[in-house]
């Protein structure tokens, strides 16, 4: 009953879309505001047929019908009530459906909130956005349903991939999904921008929250996925330079690099072509990573061999997709004059410039490697696979340029700077950065590119805090504050500035987790048998005996494993292996002991003979900076959304 | 001050060098980083060529074929496509899905006169993985063993 429910609304919503797509085009061409209304009260319609549609698929899972195709390859009656729900996003068709309803959610806001605000782009941002709504739900309905029925229904359904079953893989797909669908109203904004050729920095202006949003929770989304691999996976890393995991990061990367050039458009009025090509291909790769991950093209190419349509169809929607945008911004280049020019090199339009460079270069250096092996695999019989040290070789220079650009970026000024001004403004800073670099070898960072990264920190570290300080004094000795209310006043009247501050600070403290885990991670493979001991870092672990435990779904070898440290309390450590019952596969769950500075993680392996078992023990330094750096870059940019336009007055 | 027209000339030479060096590093590093994949009769019919260099080889672990040496992580275990067989020695812990009979990448390198020697063993897969064939067959086995699973 629920199924056919949210199947029927699908249905409807797909029409609504349609209708969408349409009725802002008759509007205009025939002067009737009356049909751009109902595009907008089709917005609203589609945002509640897509939340009845997701409901009924929910409620098909809580009720194990599994006359549910897809309910019975991703549930089973022995499944946890909350995996249960979230099991709709754990295969493509349901991710599908909620990567639209996402969407129209999103789509519904826009035409709610910009509706008076932006009359004239208003039926556009609507078309363009049924266009992509209609595109998405005929994918849905007609090449990857989840509402397909058995004929013969199974008693019990084939349970959710253990591996799925987890916190970190249920919050990972809904976050990683708000940040690709977020891009889609700047991108249907740039577009209407386009279209009716004004305003050429309003569209800007009028979706800087929906950029920052978006990117943050992409920022959200990639972390989730990476903690999750961490924890869940038991190979002690975090990233793998797996496709899946690139084709988040990169709208990731250009989309970071479109929230620094909007920057200079506002202030300057340059680079303007260039914002819409960022704004056009940050939503494309989220378009392209959700194809590339959810059409199984990843494992194989030959996966679409089973499904040729599918593949079809997407390859279709993205020509589309691409043909438009950048036909029309060919079409319509001779608006987008560029009256200022960049006056020199040391100015921070320039340094934004090469930021940009950085950072679309490292998008380039991701595609290329995801790409590749599926194009040799499509043109040619060969298989190829690219490993991680390319994707390491290349981004640990473009992290450390990035680095040296963000110390720039504070302390540099607008349109042109004097030699002699810049180096007294960096010169504190650069020294500070060099004793850094040279010093952080004799304290343990014997890796060149740690030093680098560790003097190029402090550098980054310098320069924030100067400016920070001299706006303090600034305004203390112009308002007569007390430092600490001088701070307040600083950071809550300029929201946008210290926002992004604070997001460089997480920045720093992610790199310092990158730096340490990546570069001075220890690993220990041996054997254990009951009162063995061994030794790591400043560990002693013993194992102290193995038990059997059992919870509703699946039961478990367990080590019970004494960690200790001299000066510190004793701590129990419990891996295990798990075995599903619904799975024959076992699975390992890693025990971590995680501290700021480092994680204790201890993967169990398979009985080697009578009573002796196999360890894997990592000692991973810092490696909780990454997640503690997230978590300040997501504030950060929050922080940034609290404010709505640049205050026209002198910015201090 | 310089005449407008240099300092053009130097900014864009900047972004030149900068872009240049960045896109030179990329495919610096690309060509080297390639790891082709080979069947197991591939892996044979080419193992001259292959000699010494990293590639991965994929198919089944025969059944059977798995040894331990007591007391140590090191197995060794023959990998299979139906049409020919690797024999593969590797040290350390094995992942989960890795089993007799189980679909296998192994990632390593393979010297002639020795047994495949492998840095990685990837076990990626749901368990009802068939090894990729090529062909309409790998496809149609893949499909069949879903719907056994679902029965």
């Amino acid at each position: 009953m629920w199924i056919e429910i949210a199947h029927f609304s699908t249905l409807i919503a797909l029409m609504l879309a349609g209708l969408m797509l349409i009725a802002p085009w008759i509007g205009l061409r025939w002067q009737r505001m009356v049909w751009i209304r109902v595009a907008r009260q089709a917005a609203f319609m589609i945002c509640a047929l897509l939340t009845l549609a997701s409901a009924g698929l929910i409620a098909s899972f809580l009720k194990h019908d599994f006359s549910v195709q897809y309910v019975a390859e991703h549930a089973s009656l022995k499944l946890p009530v909350f995996y249960l729900a979230t099991a709709m996003w754990g295969g493509h068709e349901g991710s599908l459906l909620l990567w639209a309803w996402m969407l129209s959610l999103f789509v519904a806001i826009a035409a709610w909130k910009h509706w008076n605000t932006h009359p004239v782009s208003m039926p556009w941002v609507l078309s363009i956005n049924g266009g992509l709504l209609l595109g998405f739900l005929l994918l849905v309905v007609f090449l990857s349903s989840p509402f397909e029925r058995l004929l013969s229904p199974p008693p019990d359904g084939r349970d959710l991939n253990p591996l799925l079953q987890d916190p970190g893989m249920v919050f990972h797909p809904p976050f990683l999904y708000m940040g690709y669908v977020g891009f889609a109203i700047p991108y249907a904004f740039a577009m209407a921008a386009l279209i009716t050729s004004q305003g050429d920095s309003e569209w800007i202006l009028a979706t800087r929250r929906w950029t920052l949003f978006s990117w943050a929770m992409l920022t959200i989304g990639i972390v989730f996925g990476a903690y999750w691999a961490y924890y869940e996976l038991g190979w002690g890393g975090y990233w793998a330079w797996d496709p899946v995991e690139n084709a988040s990061f990169m709208p990731w990367l250009t989309g970071l690099a479109f929230l620094h050039s909007v920057m200079v458009q506002e202030r300057r009025r340059m680079f303007k072509t260039w914002n819409l090509f960022l704004i056009i291909t940050t939503f494309a790769l989220s378009l392209l990573g959700t194809f590339l991950v959810r059409s199984g093209v990843l494992s194989s190419v030959h996966a679409f061999a089973t499904d040729p349509g599918r593949g079809v169809y997407i390859l279709m929607f993205m020509s589309a997709l691409l043909l438009f945008s950048f036909g029309l911004l060919t079409a319509k280049s001779d608006q987008l004059r560029e009256t200022p020019k960049l006056e020199s090199p040391w100015s921070k339009e320039f340094s934004f410039l090469i930021n940009n460079l950085f950072l679309v270069a490292g998008a380039c250096t991701v595609l290329l490697g995801t790409l590749y092996p599926l194009a040799v695999e499509t043109l040619s019989t060969a298989k190829v696979s690219v490993g991680a040290p390319y994707y390491n070789k290349v981004f640990i220079p473009i992290m450390l340029g990035m680095l040296a650009l963000m110390g720039l970026g504070p302390l540099i000024p607008w349109q042109r700077a004097s030699l002699a001004k810049l180096r007294q403004e960096f010169l504190p800073a650069g020294i500070i950065g060099l004793i850094g670099m040279l010093v952080a070898p004799l304290v343990g960072v014997t890796h060149p590119s740690g030093a680098i990264a560790t003097g190029l920190i402090l550098f980054v570290g310098a320069t924030h805090l100067k400016d920070l300080l001299r706006n303090i004094k600034t305004r203390m000795s112009r308002e007569s504050l007390s430092a600490p209310g001088a701070f307040l006043r600083l950071v809550t009247r300029n929201k946008r500035r210290y926002g992004g501050m604070l997001v460089h600070l997480g920045t720093l403290v992610m790199v310092a987790g990158f730096v340490g885990s990546g570069l001075f991670q220890e690993e220990r493979d041996l054997f254990l048998a009951k009162g063995d001991s061994m030794r790591i870092g400043s560990w002693s672990l013993t194992l102290e005996s193995m038990d059997k435990t059992a919870r509703r779904n699946w039961q478990a070898d367990e080590a019970v494993i004494r960690a200790e440290r001299p000066g510190e309390a004793t701590l129990m450590l419990r891996p295990q292996k798990r075995v599903y019952s619904e799975h024959s596969q076992p699975t390992t769950e890693a025990a971590i002991h995680s501290s700021w500075r480092e994680d204790l993680y201890v993967v169990l392996g398979d009985g080697v003979k009578d009573g002796v078992w196999a360890f894997r023990i990592y000692r991973t330094p810092l490696v909780s900076w990454i997640w503690i750096g997230s978590g300040i870059m997501v504030v950060g940019v929050f922080w940034a959304m609290l404010q709505g336009r640049r205050l026209q007055r002198r910015a201090d | 001050m310089k005449p407008l027209a240099n300092k053009r000339l130097f900014l864009i030479l900047t972004v030149l060098v900068v872009g240049g060096s960045l896109a030179a590093l990329v495919f610096s590093s690309f060509t080297g980083a390639l790891v082709y994949f080979h069947t197991p009769a591939e892996a044979v019919a080419k193992q001259r060529e292959l000699d010494g260099k990293k590639i991965r080889v994929g198919g089944m672990v025969q059944a059977g074929s798995l040894v331990r040496e007591a007391g140590t992580l090191k197995i060794r275990f023959l990998v299979t496509d139906g049409k020919a067989q690797i024999p593969v020695r590797y040290d350390g812990m094995v992942p989960d899905l890795f089993r007799e009979g189980q679909g296998v990448v192994v990632e390593g390198t393979w010297k002639s006169g020795q047994d495949f020697s492998a840095d990685t063993i990837l076990a990626k897969h749901s368990e009802d993985y068939v090894p990729v064939e090529m062909s309409e067959q790998g496809i149609a086995k893949s499909k069949e063993s879903l719907m056994k699973s679902l029965k």
